[in-house]
C-alpha cells in the first residue's frame, strides 16, 4: 500500500516546484553579471520579480506540505489550523511582490522607484494580513487576480505602440498560472488528477520558454 | 536630429573612444571626443572610476591619460548582449 503523501500528489507536486523554483533562481543567476555590469534598473526589477517568484513558489510547496501531513496525521490540533494562516503570509507577500516587480520593470520610466515601493508594500502586506486571518487561498487568488488585472491595464496604457507582445504574453501567463495554481491549493478545489498535471505542464514550458529567452542573450 | 543617447550609450561611446585611442587617452581630447558637457563628463568620469571601467595612469612627465580596465573592455565586449536583453524583455 502507498503512503499517503505519494497518494495525494506529492512526488508530481514536489518535482513541478523543484522545476519552476530551479528555472527561476537559474533567471536570477543567469542575468547577475549583465546587471552588475550596467546597473541597470529594469534588469533588476526584472531580477528581482523571478527571486519573489521562485520563494513564492518554495511558500507554496510548505503550504501543500502542511495540507498533506495534515491528511496524513491526525493531531489534537491539526496542524492545518495551527500552521496554515502562518504560511499564507510569506506565499501572499513573496507572490504579490513578484507581480508587483514584474510590471514595475517594464514601466520603471514613468514611475518613481520610492512611490512604487510604498504602494507595492502596501498592497502586499494588506493581502498578507487578510490572507492571515481569513485563511482563505481562494479570497487570495481572486485579490491578486484584481491586481493582475490592473497592472496588465496600466501595463497596456503604457505601451501603446510597443511590439513586444510576447514577452507581455509571457510575464501575463507566469502571473495568471500562479493564480491558477494557488486557486488549486485551496481545500476543497480537488481537480481531476490529469487537470492539475495539465497545468502544472503548461506552467513549465511558459518558465522554460522565458529561460530560453534569457539564454538567447546570456550563454 | 540626434535623439538623446541614454546611459547604457554614453558609457559605450565613452570606453570606445578610449579603446579607439590604443587604449590610452588624455582627458581633454576624452571631454571633446565625447560630446558631453564638462559637468557631465565629469560625473560619468567619476562614475566609471569608481565602477573600476577605467584606470588613471601617469607618464614619466606625469601627464594623465585614461585607460580601459579589464572590467571596461568586458563591458564593450557584452554591450550589443545586453541591449539585445533590455529590448527583448521590454525592460
Amino acid at each position: 500500500m502507498m503512503p499517503p503523501f505519494l497518494e495525494s500528489g506529492f512526488e508530481a507536486e514536489f518535482l513541478y516546484t523543484l522545476i519552476v523554483v530551479v528555472l527561476c533562481f537559474l533567471v536570477y543567476h543567469k542575468t547577475k553579471e549583465i546587471y552588475e555590469l550596467t546597473k541597470h534598473q529594469g534588469i533588476k526589477y526584472f531580477r528581482s520579480a523571478f527571486l519573489f517568484l521562485g520563494l513564492a513558489y518554495v511558500s507554496r510547496f510548505l503550504i501543500h506540505l502542511i495540507i498533506l501531513t495534515d491528511l496524513s496525521f491526525r493531531f489534537i490540533i491539526p496542524r492545518r489550523i495551527m500552521f496554515f494562516p502562518v504560511f499564507t503570509v510569506p506565499v501572499t507577500y513573496f507572490s504579490t511582490m513578484a507581480i508587483f516587480f514584474l510590471i514595475y520593470s517594464t514601466i520603471w520610466k514613468r514611475i518613481q522607484y520610492k512611490n512604487f515601493l510604498i504602494l507595492s508594500n502596501a498592497v502586499a502586506i494588506f493581502i498578507s494580513i487578510t490572507a492571515f486571518f481569513s485563511r482563505s487561498l481562494i479570497l487570495i487568488s481572486l485579490l491578486q487576480l484584481v491586481l493582475l488585472l490592473f497592472t496588465v491595464i496600466i501595463s497596456t496604457r503604457n505601451h501603446k505602440k510597443n511590439k513586444k507582445k510576447y514577452t507581455r504574453t509571457l510575464y501575463f501567463l507566469i502571473l495568471l498560472l500562479w493564480l491558477v495554481n494557488l486557486f488549486l491549493l485551496s481545500p476543497g478545489r480537488i481537480l481531476p488528477y490529469g487537470s492539475k498535471i495539465f497545468f502544472q505542464i503548461v506552467s513549465i514550458i511558459v518558465f522554460v520558454a522565458v529561460y530560453f529567452k534569457v539564454l538567447k542573450w546570456i550563454k | 536630429m540626434n535623439k538623446k543617447r541614454d546611459r547604457l550609450e554614453v558609457i559605450y561611446d565613452f570606453l570606445r573612444i578610449i579603446q579607439d585611442n590604443h587604449n590610452s587617452i588624455k582627458p581633454t581630447p576624452l571631454l571633446r571626443k565625447s560630446n558631453l558637457s564638462s559637468q557631465s563628463f565629469n560625473d560619468y568620469f567619476e562614475e566609471l572610476l569608481g565602477k573600476g571601467f577605467v584606470k588613471e595612469i601617469y607618464d614619466k612627465k606625469k601627464k594623465k591619460y585614461i585607460t580601459l580596465s579589464d572590467k571596461g573592455f568586458h563591458y564593450l565586449e557584452k554591450y550589443n548582449t545586453i541591449l539585445g536583453f533590455i529590448d527583448d524583455f521590454d525592460l
